[in-house]
């Protein structure tokens, strides 16, 4: 609430006045006209307190041409024989004037500091408010508050979401209130122009309302709209601007925060895809080179090429194919997954199902692969994306096949506390200490040579596989880590979180 | 002779799949484009369809529509990866199977097999015995044995392993699964269906983490190979 500047009461003036004539007329005949000139003077002064400058001026004139014609000889009359009381009546109504006069300013001075006083501390709780809140909605609803005080009707805002449109487009902006047509156009005009409209402004006098602008120091970011009684309070205006200007300020800072944001995230995304095109360039030519000298050979070749040499060639093509296909799947999931706000196909699956389906894919591929499966009974459903869940386990066991040097994998899948752990285990070299940090990151061709890079499992793809495993795992909430065994090789562990299943 | 609609835009893998097709004995109706294929659709006998998606002058699905309106005529989905949700779209709208590119000439041949095996299912008596590598399955009896024994199922079993019959070799998604046997109103509870599969492969399968019978399409449905 803003300060009240008048104080509402007038009766005490009533009962000052009704006391002193009282008084008066109970001494009158016994005191001299002096000392009842001084009782005017006493109450015109205490009236003051109560009265408007003006009405305690036209009481204190009543009040001594009253006590000229009353009290006066000859009384009730003004006879020639007032003129001999003329100084003193003349006396007594410029002091009653000059107290009244000193009274009114003294109390103007001290609404005035109590309006200031007010409004400071609601510019700092305003300010506080806005610091605490980064939502436009409450901010709104914070200035509204504020406002709603000097208002004549419901305060409307118009705040900018981000940038300013070409047009004024209902889309771009948050709104507070209903305004009508006019209304519309005339805070989208404030929020253009940066500059406030109506009664004391200079600008569009006649509206009845303030359309006042919030600034950020790069221009208007919104807009507000006070309607006005019939009698606006000019010095209010100042408070309000100050107001406005303050969520001004604050949405601008909201808004480079989240362009700064932005930025960062494109440049984020610009670094993941041109580590993937780099991944993708190196990659993809081992396979492709090995597609292409088989095709060729057995296409120039082909008369001078026994059965089994054609049927080996074929074979490798088809590998190779196999294996093109499955890296373009990774990095088109890595690419996806990495965007903000992907949506994950979800249903609840059983890991046991996963599992049987990749070794069913995998037996077609390779039917004496060394891979087994041994899974806990009774392990609770999982609510993820089956085909992101075997494209992981897929990628593990491949992984461990081709790293395993020939030593059995094995599949693994058990319950610990509220997580489900999938492991894909073998007894191949691991990978060494230095490489563990990084063995889940996209490859990096520029970081180091091809020379200083001995690790096959770095050289060959493994890059995009365990990446995209690792981004799988983090859409459903889990985690991938990499343990070396006791007993020498390499563990690659999926933690998933357990949800309750639905009865 | 077989003759198969094949419906792909990409000219290469057109005539790979044609003489592919040609060499294990099929005749091959090759079409370009929706509008061909519609055409050949209408002016022959066909005996099925090979069928991509994202033709140059609409989508392969309107295909699909406008034969399951009209006849039972198989029909296979080529496509590429996964676009969400669109295969098991494809599977409840007709469609008896489906492939994703790249694949082997040998598991679309097997797939084809599948299919024709179950063309006209529709009119002729249903399967009521099934027998293959000591499972036997009496549907009319309600009876199920393994390598001699008698095994017990529980009527939802029952009529879970009957459905995937039913369809031997194609697909079956969860949607239509849990329709058929628990009811309409069950669509969306997959959970249940995770946990009979689970029961039934412990009862039919050797291994039941690595089975051969009642396998899994992730993220699409079961089929019973």
């Amino acid at each position: 609430m803003l300060h009240t500047p008048m104080p509402s009461r007038r009766w005490p003036a009533l009962v000052v006045w009704g006391a002193a004539v009282a008084l008066m007329l109970a001494l009158d005949g016994k005191v001299g006209l002096t000392p009842l000139a001084m009782l005017l003077v006493l109450a015109s002064t205490l009236a003051s307190l109560w009265l408007p400058t003006l009405l305690a001026l036209t009481a204190s004139f009543i009040g001594v041409m009253a006590f000229g014609w009353a009290f006066v000889p000859p009384r009730y009359e003004f006879g020639a024989h007032v003129q001999e009381h003329v100084l003193l009546l003349a006396t007594t109504l410029a002091l009653a004037w000059i107290t009244a006069g000193l009274m009114a300013r003294l109390r103007a001075q001290a609404e005035a500091a109590g309006r200031h006083a007010f409004q400071a501390e609601q510019l700092r709780a305003f300010s506080e408010d806005l610091r605490a809140v980064d939502d436009v909605e409450e901010m709104a609803g914070a200035l509204v508050q504020a406002l709603q005080g000097m208002a004549a009707a419901p305060v409307q805002l118009l705040l900018l979401k981000d940038l300013l449109p070409a047009t004024n487009e209902a889309e771009a902006v948050y709104l507070v209130g209903q305004p009508d047509a006019d209304q519309w156009t005339g805070l989208w005009l404030c929020l253009r122009r940066a500059v406030p409209f109506g009664p004391g402004t200079g600008r569009h006098e006649e509206v009845g309302a303030w359309y006042l602008p919030l600034r950020g120091r790069q221009g208007g970011r919104g807009a507000a709209l006070i309607p006005l009684d019939a009698e606006p309070d000019l010095s209010s205006r100042a408070h309000a601007q100050a107001l406005c200007d303050q969520l001004g300020a604050a949405l601008e800072r909201s808004v480079s925060a989240s362009a700064t944001q932005r930025a960062r995230d494109e440049a984020e995304a610009q670094a993941l895809r041109n580590t993937l095109l780099a991944a993708i360039s190196h990659d993809y030519r081992t396979p492709l080179a090995t597609i292409m000298s088989a095709a060729s050979s057995l296409e120039s070749q082909d008369a001078r090429l026994d059965t089994a040499q054609r049927a080996r060639l074929a074979r490798s093509i088809v590998d190779e194919t196999a294996a093109l296909a499955r890296m373009t799947d990774n990095t088109l999931q890595l690419a996806r997954l990495d965007a903000r706000g992907v949506v994950l196909k979800r249903d609840w699956e059983s890991a046991e199902e996963l599992v049987g389906a990749v070794l069913r894919r995998l037996r077609q591929r390779s039917p004496q692969a060394p891979i087994k499966a041994r899974l806990a009974p009774e392990l609770p459903l999982l609510r993820c994306d089956a085909q992101l869940l075997t494209q992981l386990l897929e990628n593990l066991v491949d992984n461990a096949l081709k790293y395993s040097e020939g030593s059995a994998v094995e599949i693994l899948a058990r319950r610990q506390d509220e997580q489900l752990l999938i492991a894909v285990r073998d007894r191949g070299p691991g990978v060494t200490p230095a490489q563990r940090e990084r063995i889940f990151e996209v490859f990096q061709r520029g970081e180091q040579g091809h020379a200083t890079r001995p690790d096959a499992a770095l050289r060959r793809g493994a890059g995009v596989g365990l990446a995209a495993c690792r981004a799988i795992a983090r859409a459903h909430g889990g985690q991938m880590r990499y343990r070396a065994r006791s007993h020498g090789g390499a563990a690659f562990e999926l933690l998933l979180p357990i949800e309750e299943t639905p009865a | 002779m077989i003759r198969v609609l094949l419906v792909e835009d990409d000219k290469v893998l057109r005539t790979t799949l044609a003489e592919s097709l040609r060499v294990e004995g099929y005749e091959v109706l090759p079409a370009a484009s929706l509008a061909d294929g519609l055409a050949l659709l209408a002016h022959s006998e066909i005996d099925l369809v090979l069928l991509d998606l994202g033709l140059p002058d609409g989508e392969g699905e309107e295909l699909l529509h406008k034969l399951r309106r009209q006849k039972g005529t198989p029909l296979l989905v080529i496509s590429a990866r996964e676009q969400d949700g669109l295969k098991v779209r494809l599977l409840d709208a007709g469609a008896d199977d489906y492939l994703v590119k790249p694949f082997s000439i040998v598991e679309l041949l097997a797939r084809m097999r599948v299919a024709l095996r179950h063309r006209g299912q529709l009119v002729s008596a249903a399967i009521t015995r099934y027998e293959q590598d000591g499972l036997l399955v009496d549907l009319a009896a309600h009876r199920v044995s393994l390598a001699g024994e008698e095994v017990h199922l529980t009527p939802t079993e029952f009529k879970l392993l009957a459905r995937l019959l039913r369809s031997a070799g194609q697909v079956v998604t969860h949607r239509s699964l849990l329709a058929d046997v628990w009811g309409p109103e069950y669509c969306e509870h997959t959970h249940y269906l995770r946990l009979y599969m689970g029961q039934l492969r412990g009862k039919l399968e050797a291994d039941p983490a690595e089975p051969t019978r009642l396998l899994t399409e992730p993220g699409v449905g079961y089929r019973f190979a």
